[in-house]
């Protein structure tokens, strides 16, 4: 993966953050122009980056999300929950696609279609708005087409109808190749007019399509050549192949909303062409054909056939036909129907009711295009008069005396099909249906009447008539009529935003942070370890040059160097430290999504409220931090937090109360977790624990409360009648206990019934450096961290007392076991005690409960960078590591929790 | 240079890129009868290409490339 594909990655990675953090935001707070100025930004900027790489179906969804944006900036569409669902599910799929990139380095195409669905989606989105925004009515076409960068594809293509004018050859070979069982495919591609300003080239792409057939390239340019733009695409592209549509899509993966594709039917290849002259022989042959269909003589029908094709002229209509007959009679002689219809059409001239080519061809319509159908029912003036003129002249058709049956039927469909056309023109569909009716009673009294008097109720829409119904919608909910008083001012407002242009928001302020490979900083925080091993060698070597080589001038020298490198080392060793530090809001962030999501889902009203967002600690202790706190979350709101109808019930507010907060305590970042939902039964939990073997009957009877709360770190707990797809497996708390104790943090829970459960976690600011003291049995020195040490005492010998086989002694009141350092290593060998028969004891506290050490000696504290081990010694769990001392020896670090 | 003007004859050669079509443009304003040579051409941008089919130019010499010749009687025709 190149380096720019990587950066891309990475940065829109927090993009994509960034576009949900100011969703949320927005939900709160929907009328922000500043929020969505910088929404709009993020998205945009997020666009402009995907299209430097080969990723269409991310630029597609960016783009359409973009202009969603912009149009939601200007106030053209209104913010609304919709919307905001839209968008994340866009942005949770370019996070897929991303996924996709950073495992495989490519897209593949199979998300072409979600891609293009989901952008549809979204200028759906932009489409619908100007129908309930009234502040716009009318002019939002118009300005939706200024402004926006939608492209709108060439109306030509839906206005004229293409039909192919297939050579008669070349349709007798194309109806062959349908009819061999090959997918024959109609690609019609209209170029955007401005694509070649975006480094296309339609025609290069045109000649990629494999097995071609045939081929068209028409122009809509009819300007004289001094004046034409030869920049500006005109040009239209059709081609008929065999090669399979997925591989097409592939190829035309960039402009897919310019493509058509339209598998083509063998018998719309039966075009026969010609002049339609009447010939001599033709009603004759139509009867005799005819009869020999019916007894399905094919031979003689096929040598009646060519009999007759050579006595026509070979440029007639009728000739073309019997060549096609003669076709089908060979390739599709099963098809009676399709025979039948041919030769009957020897009468007319016109194949009616074949698969017809020109009518299918269906030109999807982009939403803009339906927009402007939508909205067409406005007429303007002259308009207007026209549509008056033709409902006239139909009223005056209508009112000529009845002479002739026969032709005043006629006359009555006629009437019917113009005014059925005016209403579809209209757009008005029901009004066609109207007419229909209309005319069905009018037949069957056989009188105008019934249309007429359609005629004389339908009023066409005008802009007054349009303008009169908005204002009631207006008037109808106040809200609405607050938007229509605010639009103008917004307006204003926008456009002097956008006025200047689009890109003097692309120039943020120059970016203060610099973004550094992890590796890189781990391998600095190395060296600095290196260097403060190194740095502690010194006091030895000045100690030696005074006591072996008694130069004690040098010594004193050396000491005062060590100072300095001294004060130098441990600032850096705290600068880096620093650079690892990372704010909390960093694991914070991800939960406003998945609260509003989780609690949608479980139909939960849940007010999240997140503090200290700031508290920093080290990275490593953030992101072990993650996983622990999403199931706790998840936790409290599937467990923790009621239906707002039970809390209603319970006499609280039907929103529940979610507060994650951070806070820094000395060397220890505290978070806590608490909600104020139903809080934890110790019954319940007692009973389950008991139920499922993990605390036996004794137990069950002393437990206390809070201990019974505790219960749920137990491995293989869960209170959760039915596991759901949120919690309840039972690997749950027990392994947000693991998670946090491997990093040296601490987790602990409150809870009251019926008022709420506190969950807190307790961690370490820093990992990097521990803080142990060292110790000695057994002639060998260890480290026991401090942050276990919870005092250090020496036990006198009579004052240990034996229970059962453990020794133990009373310290300030409490019963504390004790344990041999050397048994516990396995070494068979007694502790020494001092002088005056005392044992050093190292009291550690493991779980919530003292337990002494016993060792031969105390020695000093120090600082030292713990290394885990490795390899083979990686499985003594005794040990949590081991580390470098300044004279150069190894100093192995215990892990009581294991050990004991 | 891809296309060559000679008095009233346009010779193309290699790939004709986007930006010959003003130029080409220009030379068929200037020669509304120029004709082009296309032998040694291989592919036309669909600029050139809409600029010709307006004009529609007699061809002095058909493209070796069988592909664009095809597509050239086409839009041409």
């Amino acid at each position: 993966m190149n380096a720019l594909l990587e950066q891309f990655l990475s940065e829109s990675r927090d993009f994509l953050q960034g576009i949900a953090d100011k969703l949320m935001q927005l939900e709160e707070n929907p009328n922000s122009t500043e929020l969505m100025v910088e929404l709009f930004r993020f998205v945009h900027t997020l666009k402009g980056n995907s299209g430097l790489f080969d990723f269409p179906e991310m630029t597609r969804v960016l783009h359409a999300s973009e202009d969603l944006m912009d149009a939601v900036r200007n106030g053209r569409v209104h913010y609304s929950q919709e919307l905001a669902d839209q968008l994340l599910e866009a942005m949770d799929f370019v996070g897929i696609l991303m996924d996709e990139v950073e495992g495989t380095g490519q897209l593949s195409n199979q998300h072409s279609e979600v891609s293009a669905a989901l952008a549809q989606s979204l200028r759906a989105l932009i489409v619908s708005a100007p129908e309930d925004s009234i502040e716009i009515g009318s002019d939002a076409i118009s300005i939706l087409l200024e402004s926006s960068e939608i492209s709108i594809p060439k109306t030509n293509v839906t206005a004229e109808k293409p039909t192919l004018n297939l050579p008669e050859e070349i349709a007798v070979e194309l109806y062959r190749t349908a009819k061999s069982g090959d997918v024959v495919t109609l690609l019609e591609y209209a170029p955007e007019a401005e694509c070649f300003f975006k480094g296309e080239d339609p025609f290069f792409l045109v000649r990629q399509i494999p097995d071609v057939l045939w081929r068209e390239v028409t122009t809509l340019n009819n300007a004289p050549l001094a004046e034409m733009d030869a920049y500006s695409c005109q040009l239209i592209f059709r081609v008929i192949t065999t090669a399979d549509v997925i591989e097409l899509r592939e190829l035309f993966r960039y402009v897919p909303e310019q493509v058509n594709f339209k598998t083509l039917e063998a018998a719309s290849f039966i075009l026969p062409d010609g002049e339609k002259e009447e010939d001599a022989l033709q009603d004759e042959f139509i009867a005799s054909a005819l009869e020999l269909l019916n007894k399905d003589d094919t031979a003689t029908l096929i040598r009646s056939t060519e009999t007759m094709l050579g006595l026509v002229a070979p440029t007639l209509w009728f000739s073309s036909a019997l060549r096609w007959l003669l076709i089908i009679l060979e390739c599709d002689a099963e098809n009676q129907a399709l025979k039948r219809i041919l030769i009957e059409s020897l009468h007319t001239f016109e194949l009616p009711n074949l698969t017809n080519l020109a009518a299918e061809i269906v030109v999807e319509k982009s939403p803009v295009e339906e927009i402007i159908e939508k909205s067409a029912i406005v007429l303007s003036e002259k308009d207007h008069a026209r549509f008056d003129m033709i409902m006239k002249s139909q009223r005056d058709v209508l009112r000529l005396p009845n002479n002739n049956n026969a032709v005043f039927v006629g006359r009555l469909k006629a009437v019917a099909t113009t005014l059925k056309g005016c209403c579809l023109a209209l757009n008005k569909n029901s009004d066609a249906v109207e007419v229909e009716k209309a005319l069905e009673t009018a037949i069957s009294e056989n009188s105008s009447e019934a249309l007429l008097t359609w005629l004389a109720n339908y009023t066409i829409p005008t802009e007054k008539t349009v303008e009169i119904v908005e204002s009631e919608k207006m008037v109808k909910s106040e809200q609405d009529v607050e938007k229509l008083i605010i639009s103008p001012e917004k307006e204003t407002h926008d456009s002097s935003l956008i006025m200047p242009n689009r890109r003097a928001e692309d120039n943020a302020p120059a970016s203060k942070t610099l973004k550094v490979d992890q590796e890189k900083i781990d391998r600095l925080m190395n060296l600095i370890g290196e260097m403060v091993v190194a740095k502690n060698a010194l006091p030895y070597l000045a100690n030696r040059a005074e006591t072996v080589f008694g130069v004690r001038e040098l010594s004193r020298e050396i000491k005062a160097q060590y100072a300095v490198i001294n004060r130098v080392a441990e600032e850096m060793q705290d600068t880096i430290m620093q650079v690892r530090m990372m704010p909390v809001s960093f694991v914070f962030q991800r939960f406003p999504r998945m609260v509003r999501d989780i609690s949608r889902k479980l139909g939960k009203e849940v007010h999240l409220v997140l503090e200290g967002e700031n508290t920093e600690a080290d990275k490593n202790i953030i992101e072990a931090l993650a996983d622990p706190l999403i199931h706790i979350v998840r936790n409290s709101l599937d467990h923790g937090l009621e239906l707002p109808e039970i809390r209603k019930a319970a006499g609280k507010p039907a929103e529940g109360k979610l507060l994650i907060r951070a806070s820094q305590e000395s060397d220890r970042v505290l978070i806590e977790i608490i909600d104020d939902g139903k809080g934890i039964n110790p019954e319940v939990i007692k009973n389950k624990a008991y139920e499922k073997g993990l605390i036996d009957e004794t137990t069950l009877e002393r437990i206390s409360d809070q201990d019974a709360v505790n219960l749920v770190f137990a491995a293989g707990f869960s209170t959760a009648e039915v596991i759901s797809d949120l919690s309840g497996r039972g690997v749950g708390m027990d392994v947000v206990r693991s998670a946090v104790e491997k990093v040296n943090g601490t987790v602990g829970i409150e809870s009251e019934v019926g008022k709420g459960t506190r969950l807190f976690l307790s961690l370490p600011l820093s990992m990097a450096v521990t803080n142990v003291m060292i110790i000695e049995s057994n002639k060998q020195i260890f480290g026991v961290p401090m942050d276990m040490v919870v005092e250090t005492v020496r036990v006198p010998f009579d004052q240990i007392q034996a229970i059962k086989q453990k020794q133990t002694t009373v310290l300030r009141g409490k019963i504390v076991p004790l344990l041999s350092l050397n048994e516990l290593l396995a070494q068979n060998i007694d502790q020494i005690p001092n002088e005056g028969n005392e044992f050093a004891t190292l009291i550690v506290r493991i779980h919530g409960e003292n337990v002494g050490i016993l060792v031969d000696d105390f020695r000093e504290t120090v600082d030292i960078i713990l290394k885990p081990m490795a390899g083979i010694l990686g499985g003594l769990s005794g040990y949590s590591g081991a580390a470098l001392l300044g004279d150069g020896s190894v100093l192995m670090v215990l892990n009581p929790r294991e050990l004991i | 240079m891809a296309i060559e003007y000679k008095k009233s004859l346009a010779i193309f050669s290699g790939n004709v890129s986007v930006e010959e079509a003003e130029g080409l443009l220009d030379f068929f304003v200037k020669n509304p009868k120029g004709k082009i040579n296309v032998a040694d051409c291989s592919h036309i941008h669909a600029a050139n290409l809409q600029v010709l089919m307006v004009v529609k130019p007699i061809i002095t010499n058909e493209p070796k490339d069988m592909d664009l010749q095809t597509w050239l009687h086409i839009a041409l025709k």
